[in-house]
Order: C-alpha cells, then sequence, then structure tokens
C-alpha cells in the first residue's frame, strides 16, 4: 500500500517494513535482537533459531527489494550482549553477508551503550533524531503530538473482531504526518491503538496491508 | 481411657461419632487414609483427633504436623477451629499459620521457632520446599492432613500438593496422610491420590445418612416455552417470603453476575435491606470476611454468594440455604444445603429457585439421585509435565536432587506412574538445557548438575523468580476497583473493565457505580445513581450439567413417556413435556431426538444428547464440519445443556443411517481437531502450562519493575515454540488440555458412543417444540466454517474491506 507522508511516498510493506523509493531504501523498527537471549539468561526456555528467524525475515526483505540502505529506527538489540554470549557473532557473520547495503540505526531506548557494538557490526549510528526530506526519522514519538515523521517504539497492534472471531494484527499508525511501525521482531508484545481514534491503523496481515476502521 | 478430643467434646456436651472414634484409633495404628463426609459433620476432629493424643503422648520440639486447606481466605478459621480443644487439654501453644498472606517477620519466626501444628496451603507447601534447608524443617514431620481434599484432587493444584506429600514421605517414609472430603463417586481413586498408588489406607465412611430437605420453590405460572440465561427474578417475591421465615440465609447463585442482580434486587425491596451482604471472588477481601463475621454472629440476614462460600469452616446459625438456579450436579446441591443446619444431626434444608421450567426437572432429577445416594466422581488430571517440571525446579532449589531417587518418587505419585522414559529424559533436559537438542538454547541457566550429580539452582535471578512462580493458578489480569479516595471494592476483570468508557456506569460490589478512569492498575470509581447499568460478566464459572444430573434427568423424561408419574414438584413441568412430545419426542436414555424445521432465517436442525453444554460445543462443530465435507456451508451454532442447534441456508439433507454417519465415534480427535481451529484454542490455553513450567514469567503486577524486562507473553511463546520447537510436549499437552477443559472431550467420546445404541427419533415439528425454544432464543453465538485460520483471516478482511461477504461454498 502506498501512502503519502510529508510528499512522500512510502510504501507499506506486509512483513511491517516501509520501503522509500526516493532513497532506495528499507525502514524497520523495533527489532528486539537478542531478546531471547535475555530470557534464556533467566532460565526460560527458547529455542535459539528465533535469532536466524529474524535475520532471514529481513534477508527475504532485502532479496525483494533493491534496497541500498536499510534503516533502524530504534530497538535494535533488546539488550547489550554480555561476555561470552555467541549472538552478536551470529549478527556480524550476517552483516558480512550484505557488503554493499549501508545499515543506519537511530538507537532507541533498548540500544543504550551500544556504540562499540554497531561499530563492529559496520553499522552507522544516525542519532536520535534524522531529518531527511522533510521526514523525521525518530524511535519515539508524542502519542499527542507527532510531528511529520516516523517512529518505532509503541510495537502497534489493533484487535479487530468479526462475528465471534477474533484477531490481533501488527499496524502501521499513522496520525497526521506521522507514522508508527509496527515492531519488526517477532518475539515483541503490542500496545493497542485500534481503539485509539486518532490514530489510522493499517494492519499488516498475510499478504497485503489493509486499512482498518 | 477416654480419648483426649472426647474430653473436649465432653465439655461441649457432645459425644463422639463412630466414624471419628474409628479415626482416632486408625491413627493410633500408624495408618493413612481419607475421611469422607458431607461438610459440618465433624470430620475436622476426625482428623485432628489423632494428633492430639499424639501430641500428649509425645510432646513434638519441632513442626510434626501441618494442615493442608485450599483456600488461604479460610487459613485463619481454621487455625482457630484447631486450636479450640488445645486449651481443654491443657496445651501451651497454638497451630501457626503460613500463608500467602502471611507476613515476611511473621515467616520468619516460623522458621526460627516452629510451632507443633501449621496450617498452610498447597502453594505455600510447594515453597517451603524451595529453601535449603526444607529437609531439616519438613523432615521430622509425622503428619499431614489435608482439608478438603475433593476441591484439589480436580485440578493441577492437587497435582502439585501430590507431588509435594512424595516429597514429604520420601524424607519419612513413616509419614501418616490423611484427607478430609466431601462425598464423591470416586472415593478409592481419590485416596490412592493422596496417599500414593499401591500404598494401604483406611477408607472411613461419616454420617451419610445426613438428612437433607429440598424443596423448589415453583414459579407462579410455568411458562410452556422454557427460556434458559434468565435471572429468574420473577421468583423474587417468592424468595422474599422465605427470607422472612428463617432468621438467616445464604443465597447461592451460579454465577458473579447473578449475584450481583439478586442481591440489588432483594435489598430493593427486603424491609431488612441493611442486613443483606454480597460475597463473591471478586470482591474486597475484607467485605467478604465482613459478610462471613455477619453470618455467623447472626447480624446479617440474608448473604449473597457464588461459589466462593462453598468451602469453608463451619458457621452454624445459617437456617435456610438457597439456591437460584439449578445446581447443574448432584456434588454441588449436597454441598450447598450442607452449609444449612451446621450440626450433627440437624436436618439440611435447600430451597431450590429454578430460572426457567426445565429446571423444575434438573432439581427433581437432582434429588432422587442425592436419595439413592449416588455423586460425581472428580477426575485428576493427567500428564501435566508442566506441573512436575515446576516440582522439579521446586525441589532443585530446595535439598537439590538425584535423577535415579527422584525417578523413584515421581514414580510412587498418580500423575508421575505412567510418565515414560522418553518424557522423563524430557523433563531433565527441559529443566537443564531448556529442551533435548543440546545447541537449541544457548546460554540457559536455570537447573545445575554439581560435580557430585546432584541437581540444584545456582543462579539468584532464577531462585527468586521462581518462588514468585510457584503455584498452578493464573488469575485473569484484573483491576482493583476504588473510590477516588477511599475504600476499595474488589477486583474485575481487566478484560471487562477496559471496555468501559470513563462516564459509563457498571454495577459492582452491590452498587452502581460510575468509571473515572483507571490508572496503574486501579479503576477509580464513584457512586452513581443510574439504573442504566451493565454488569460485568467473569469468564468462567458456569458448570456444564454433569454427566450424572444429566442421565437422571433423561430418566424422569422416560418416566413421564411411559405414563408414569413424577416427582410432585416435577408434575407442574408435565403439560410442557407433554407439548414436546405432541408437536415431536421425548428424549429419553435410549432416545436421541433429532428435530427439524425450517424458517424465514434457514433450516434448523436440532438434536438433544442431554451431554451438557461443553460436550455440545465440541458435538455441535464436529457436526457441522462432518456435514461440510459432504457439501459445504456455513452453519451458525447455539448449545446449551439439553441439546444443539445448528441453521443453515439450505436444509441438510438427512435419514436415520446418514444421522449415524454423522454421528459416529470413529475419527472423532482427528475430525474435532480439524473442526475447531483447535491450534488457536491452545494457543489460549497455552497461558497457563508456560507459566507452570516457567516458560514464561509474570512476575507481579505494578512491581518488580526489574523483572519487567523477562516478562513474556505466552502467545508470543506459543507462537515461537510452534514454529522452532514443534515437538515440544507442552505444546501438546496444550492442545490436550484445551479439548478435555473446553469440551469436554472425553464426555463427548463416552456420548458419541452411547449414541450409536440409542434409537434416533428423526421429526419434522413445523413449529419450534419446547425443548428447541431455548436454543433458538440463544443463537447466534459463533460462525463455524471448515476454512483455515489464514483463510479466516483472509475473511474477516474482506469483511473489513467491505466487500461482499464470501461464503464457504
Amino acid at each position: 500500500m502506498r501512502i503519502e507522508l510529508a510528499g512522500q511516498i512510502l510504501e507499506l510493506l506486509p512483513e511491517g517494513a516501509v520501503w522509500w523509493p526516493a532513497h532506495d531504501a528499507l525502514l524497520v523498527a523495533d527489532l528486539h535482537l537478542g531478546k531471547d537471549q535475555v530470557f534464556r539468561r533467566h532460565g526460560m526456555a527458547l529455542p535459539a533459531s528465533v535469532l536466524d528467524g529474524e535475520l532471514e525475515r529481513l534477508d527475504q526483505l532485502l532479496a525483494a527489494h533493491p534496497a541500498r540502505e536499510l534503516i533502524v529506527l530504534g530497538d535494535l538489540v533488546h539488550a547489550p550482549p554480555e561476555p561470552g554470549e555467541n549472538w552478536p557473532e551470529v549478527v556480524a557473520r550476517w552483516r558480512r553477508d550484505h557488503p554493499g547495503l549501508a545499515i543506519g540505526v537511530v538507537p532507541g531506548n533498548h540500544d543504550r551503550a551500544l556504540a562499540p557494538q554497531l561499530k563492529s557490526w559496520d553499522m552507522i549510528d544516525l542519532g536520535a533524531r534524522h531529518e531527511r526530506d522533510g521526514l523525521t526519522l525518530m524511535h519515539e514519538t508524542n502519542l499527542d503530538r507527532p510531528e511529520p515523521g516516523l517512529s518505532g517504539h509503541v510495537h502497534p497492534v489493533a484487535r479487530i473482531r468479526s462475528g465471534a472471531e477474533r484477531l490481533r494484527l501488527p499496524v502501521f499508525a499513522r496520525r497526521d504526518q506521522h507514522l508508527i511501525l509496527p515492531a519488526f521482531g517477532r518475539f515483541t508484545g503490542g500496545y493497542n491503538l485500534g481503539d485509539d481514534r486518532h490514530w489510522q491503523c493499517l494492519a499488516a496481515a498475510g499478504h497485503r496491508v489493509v486499512a482498518l476502521g | 481411657m477416654t480419648h483426649p478430643a472426647e474430653r473436649f467434646l465432653d465439655g461441649l456436651g457432645a459425644r463422639p461419632q463412630g466414624f471419628q472414634r474409628e479415626a482416632w484409633s486408625a491413627w493410633v495404628k500408624g495408618h493413612s487414609g481419607l475421611i469422607h463426609a458431607p461438610t459440618g459433620t465433624g470430620k475436622t476432629l476426625a482428623a485432628w483427633g489423632g494428633p492430639l493424643a499424639d501430641a500428649l503422648e509425645n510432646p513434638p520440639r519441632a513442626l510434626a504436623w501441618l494442615w493442608i486447606t485450599p483456600l488461604r481466605a479460610l487459613a485463619v478459621d481454621t487455625a482457630r477451629s484447631l486450636d479450640a480443644p488445645l486449651d481443654v487439654l491443657g496445651f501451651d501453644w497454638r497451630v501457626g499459620l503460613r500463608t500467602g498472606d502471611t507476613s515476611a517477620s511473621a515467616r520468619r519466626k516460623l522458621r526460627d521457632a516452629p510451632p507443633p501444628a501449621m496450617v498452610t496451603t498447597p502453594e505455600s507447601l510447594s515453597l517451603m520446599l524451595s529453601y535449603a534447608d526444607a529437609d531439616r524443617r519438613l523432615g521430622r514431620l509425622r503428619g499431614v492432613i489435608v482439608d478438603e481434599w475433593h476441591e484439589l484432587l480436580g485440578s493441577k493444584r492437587g497435582v502439585l500438593l501430590e507431588l509435594a506429600l512424595a516429597r514429604l514421605r520420601a524424607l519419612n517414609p513413616g509419614l501418616q496422610l490423611w484427607g478430609l472430603s466431601a462425598t464423591l463417586g470416586n472415593l478409592d481413586e481419590a485416596m490412592e491420590t493422596l496417599i500414593g498408588p499401591g500404598r494401604q489406607g483406611r477408607l472411613i465412611a461419616g454420617d451419610l445418612r445426613r438428612d437433607i430437605d429440598v424443596e423448589t420453590l415453583l414459579p407462579p405460572a410455568v411458562e410452556r416455552f422454557p427460556q434458559a440465561g434468565r435471572t429468574g427474578l420473577v421468583q423474587l417475591p417468592g424468595v422474599i417470603d422465605a427470607l422472612d421465615r428463617a432468621s438467616s440465609t445464604l443465597l447461592f447463585t451460579n454465577t458473579r453476575s447473578q449475584a450481583e442482580l439478586w442481591f440489588r434486587a432483594i435489598q430493593s425491596v427486603a424491609p431488612f435491606a441493611d442486613r443483606v451482604a454480597l460475597h463473591h471472588g471478586s470482591i474486597d477481601r475484607k467485605s467478604r470476611l465482613d459478610a462471613e463475621a455477619g453470618l455467623r454472629d447472626g447480624r446479617l440476614r440474608c448473604v449473597v454468594a457464588t461459589s466462593s462460600l462453598d468451602l469453608g469452616v463451619d458457621f452454624s446459625p445459617v437456617e435456610q440455604v438457597i439456591q437460584v438456579g439449578s445446581p447443574k450436579g448432584i456434588a454441588r446441591l449436597m454441598q450447598r444445603a450442607g452449609r444449612s443446619g451446621h450440626r450433627p444431626g440437624q436436618r439440611a434444608r435447600l430451597l431450590c429457585v429454578p430460572t426457567h421450567a426445565l429446571e423444575i426437572l434438573e432439581i427433581a432429577a437432582a434429588r432422587e439421585k442425592m436419595a439413592a445416594g449416588e455423586v460425581e466422581a472428580r477426575v485428576p488430571p493427567a500428564g501435566c509435565l508442566d506441573v512436575i517440571a515446576q516440582h522439579l525446579v521446586t525441589v532443585a532449589l530446595g535439598s537439590g536432587f538425584r535423577e535415579a531417587a527422584m525417578r523413584e518418587e515421581i514414580a510412587g505419585t498418580r500423575v508421575g506412574r505412567r510418565l515414560g522414559a522418553e518424557q522423563w529424559q524430557w523433563l531433565l533436559d527441559f529443566i537443564t538445557r531448556g529442551g533435548p537438542a543440546l545447541k537449541a538454547y544457548p546460554d540457559f541457566r536455570r537447573v545445575e548438575i554439581d560435580a557430585d550429580g546432584v541437581y540444584r539452582v545456582k543462579d539468584r535471578r532464577i531462585a527468586r523468580m521462581h518462588r514468585m512462580s510457584v503455584g498452578t493458578i493464573t488469575a485473569d489480569a484484573s483491576l482493583q476497583v476504588r473510590f477516588r479516595r477511599g475504600a476499595r471494592l474488589g477486583h474485575i476483570e481487566e478484560r471487562f473493565l477496559t471496555r468501559l468508557k470513563p462516564g459509563e456506569t457498571f454495577i459492582f460490589a452491590g452498587r452502581a457505580l460510575r468509571l473515572e478512569r483507571i490508572r496503574d492498575m486501579t479503576a477509580y470509581v464513584r457512586a452513581s445513581s443510574s439504573n442504566k447499568a451493565s454488569v460485568p460478566r467473569w469468564a468462567g464459572g458456569r458448570l456444564p450439567l454433569s454427566t450424572l444430573l444429566a442421565d437422571s434427568l433423561l430418566e424422569l423424561l422416560e418416566r413421564c413417556e411411559s405414563g408414569r408419574t413424577l416427582p410432585a414438584d416435577a408434575a407442574v413441568v408435565a403439560p410442557l413435556l407433554a407439548e414436546q412430545q405432541r408437536r415431536s419426542a421425548l428424549p429419553g436414555p435410549g432416545r436421541l431426538v433429532v428435530e427439524r424445521i425450517s424458517s424465514r432465517e434457514g433450516a434448523h436442525l436440532y438434536l438433544f444428547p442431554f451431554a451438557g453444554r461443553l460436550a455440545h460445543e465440541g458435538l455441535a462443530a464436529l457436526l457441522a464440519w462432518r456435514i461440510g465435507q459432504r457439501a459445504p456451508r456455513t452453519f451458525s451454532l447455539t448449545v446449551n445443556d439439553y441439546g444443539i442447534e445448528l441453521v443453515s441456508q439450505r436444509p441438510v439433507p438427512l435419514d436415520v443411517p446418514t444421522l449415524r454417519e454423522l454421528l459416529s465415534p470413529g475419527q472423532l480427535l482427528e475430525d474435532i481437531l480439524a473442526a475447531l481451529n483447535a491450534s488457536e484454542m491452545a494457543r489460549h490455553r497455552f497461558r497457563d502450562i508456560a507459566r507452570i513450567a516457567g516458560l514464561v514469567f509474570q512476575g507481579y503486577p505494578g512491581r518488580q519493575k526489574g523483572a519487567r524486562q523477562v516478562q513474556a507473553s505466552s502467545g508470543l511463546m506459543f507462537d515461537v515454540l510452534s514454529e522452532h520447537d514443534p515437538a515440544n510436549p507442552l505444546l501438546d499437552q496444550s492442545r490436550r488440555e484445551v479439548l478435555e477443559a473446553e469440551l469436554e472431550f472425553s464426555r463427548l467420546e463416552t456420548c458419541l458412543t452411547a449414541l450409536a445404541a440409542r434409537d434416533i427419533a428423526l421429526t419434522d415439528p413445523g413449529r419450534l417444540t419446547p425443548l428447541a425454544f431455548p436454543l433458538w432464543a440463544d443463537r447466534l453465538r459463533g460462525q463455524l466454517s471448515s476454512e483455515q485460520w489464514e483463510d479466516r483471516v483472509e475473511r474477516m478482511l474482506d469483511r473489513l474491506d467491505r466487500r461482499p461477504e464470501r461464503r464457504t461454498a
């Protein structure tokens, strides 16, 4: 689905990402890489392939769009790696498989103290507010007064029902000239924006994006 | 020589009963066993007499007896009633108390100077096992008494307790275990579960011939077309009359919403409005305790309650018990009746208030079974890998364990008896490295095996999280309800409150309340005078008609069909049954009635197997799916305790042989899984399993900020495991549990097998029959289609797209 945001044409992808043709850029938010590891550290059993799954989904996106740049709107990781953990190496290996791709990160609240890690992954810190063509790329926006731009952070979802059936779907949420991306990480929770009349929700479901309500 | 408990009874001017003497002497001989008797017949003293005599003979210098109670709200009263004989017999100690409500300082005191006896809950016992000095503190126990064992038996809490008791038995092989239970249909199994299969136990029957008078309050007029789901408030004048006649009354309803409505109604018309109170599980604890005290000391004339008062320590002065709606089972009828005339030898009185005509029949049927001495069984859950996993971590955290000894200990329990070598290995893998594949869960640490081969928990964070998660009860997230500044009213499920908007009015704790705002897990309200208020509907709570009662009901129908007389109160329903018989046919133990009607809405198909609401849900889905396999169509399904309704656009071509094929018990499991989108249901069910097994950590709402980072959603976990570890046995367990819990799967299986032997009366009544009417009136519950989940998503999205609706055809 194509939308116009502050004069820019953006394509909302059912995978929960945004394609920005003017820059050949893919935008995603809230990957929360390594979240499974945090859980394992606390004795909760999560399969290791969670991380592989996330990276694979990024691969599929990158294969489907001729991207020169990948922009992460914050919360690339869930927590900084602890000594001895292997997953940063898995990410590094994945990074080396995409040599021609620039990766920029707008740091989120979970990305504290990540600078050395970003460097080793060959990713660029874009700063908390990154301006581009009239859009501000940020991690977190003020939900009551959003400015023109894109963000993540809230992991928006909407609950929809039809008859006895109920569904909870990740959504893009739009208000005025601002768009919030759904969390790209699968192992993340969600915040219901579906009942908030100020926000228009566009559901990322199956093979398409659908405007709700 | 007189038994010390007899001396205590002497002081009360009472004499011991036969079963009490029997229990005391069994205790002296070192036996374990189960004492079963109706509530209020002196079970407590029957069990407590043994330890009392022992305490005189060999004064204990450590914790010697544990008294387990299922509800921590009961613990205080229980301790008080156990204390009563202590003074008389000259003991200088008191019974200790350790539950989730016990403060940390009181707990420390219990550790430093343990009393000879302590009242506690299954969860607190588990917690005690999780401390390193568990062996020393619990190793000198002489006996454990489990109160209200029938309440725990059918649940995972019972399994948790069963495992904890096995642990205590391993610490002291001579430990005596006694259970107290209401009458059950499976007493042998109940005892075996408590004391361990293959062990000798004594089954002691209390005074079973306790007289219970069950009366029915007949409505002013019996409608020809009964409607289920009504509140029964037309019966209010009769109930008020009954309240007037007794000095104290306990009025039971089956649901909390019904309790709220009845409380409001009684308060608005009764002349003693200020002496009526409300008691249900969501009401603030203090108000509940007030209501209980008011009932005890005679301040209150009437308490409106739900199953929250089914259990409890004897409070004698309830003169009368009223049950609104069918009790749905014989055990429940007896339990509730037992709340009145709470003294040995006194008659128990129960007034039943049917909310629709067919409930008059249900009540009569229940009374007949009760008179015949038949009661439902409570079946202990099977499998329960989640509970076993939790228990293993608990023991690893406490004293630690060695594999071989632990394997033997678990195999000595009912739940662990059939645990295969493969499942056992999975359990060990699960707690030590997350799963069977060595590399699948890197850096997983929960239980570690030390150099001596002992399984232990070493990480302190994990220890803390585990202790916070001990237990098997997962409450729905609930919000506290309170006035802006002031009184707390209780808790309501989040799901209900978040659907309300500020300014809207609802009824709770017997008052009309206006929602002001929700903040920090608290709903702030103010009193409202509005009459247009909604009543919260709490999840669960509605029990299906028990199999035993359903069978009894069918026998009554059969009796009516063959022209024999019905019990006097049930006779008023005779015209309705005659109408059913005239238009169609009467169901009976040997006859399934199937009715076809067409209307403007489409073709209606009614079946009346009398297998209870839950099994009917499964049956309806199964039938719709099987019919859909032959010729695709969309049905709307409705069920109640008596039967099911299927409505489709075009009629289903049917004859008796086709019906028999559709109702065949063959391929049941496969078909039901295909019919029900079982994975979506299992995903929901997985919540409890994941929490019990320690797969997710929920912490305490509003607290534990530091731990919030590891609070996980079980839904996410279910998806992740389904995708990355589909062989995880916990997934399979949740699928099996959901079928049993939501659809009474084994009952459905039995029902279909029984139907195969029944006659089928296929009729075309032309118009709705009295049995069909309530179903017709409750329509539009669910839409079923035989599509995949993905297709359903697409279809829902289609509708949202406002495209014309697509039918399965």
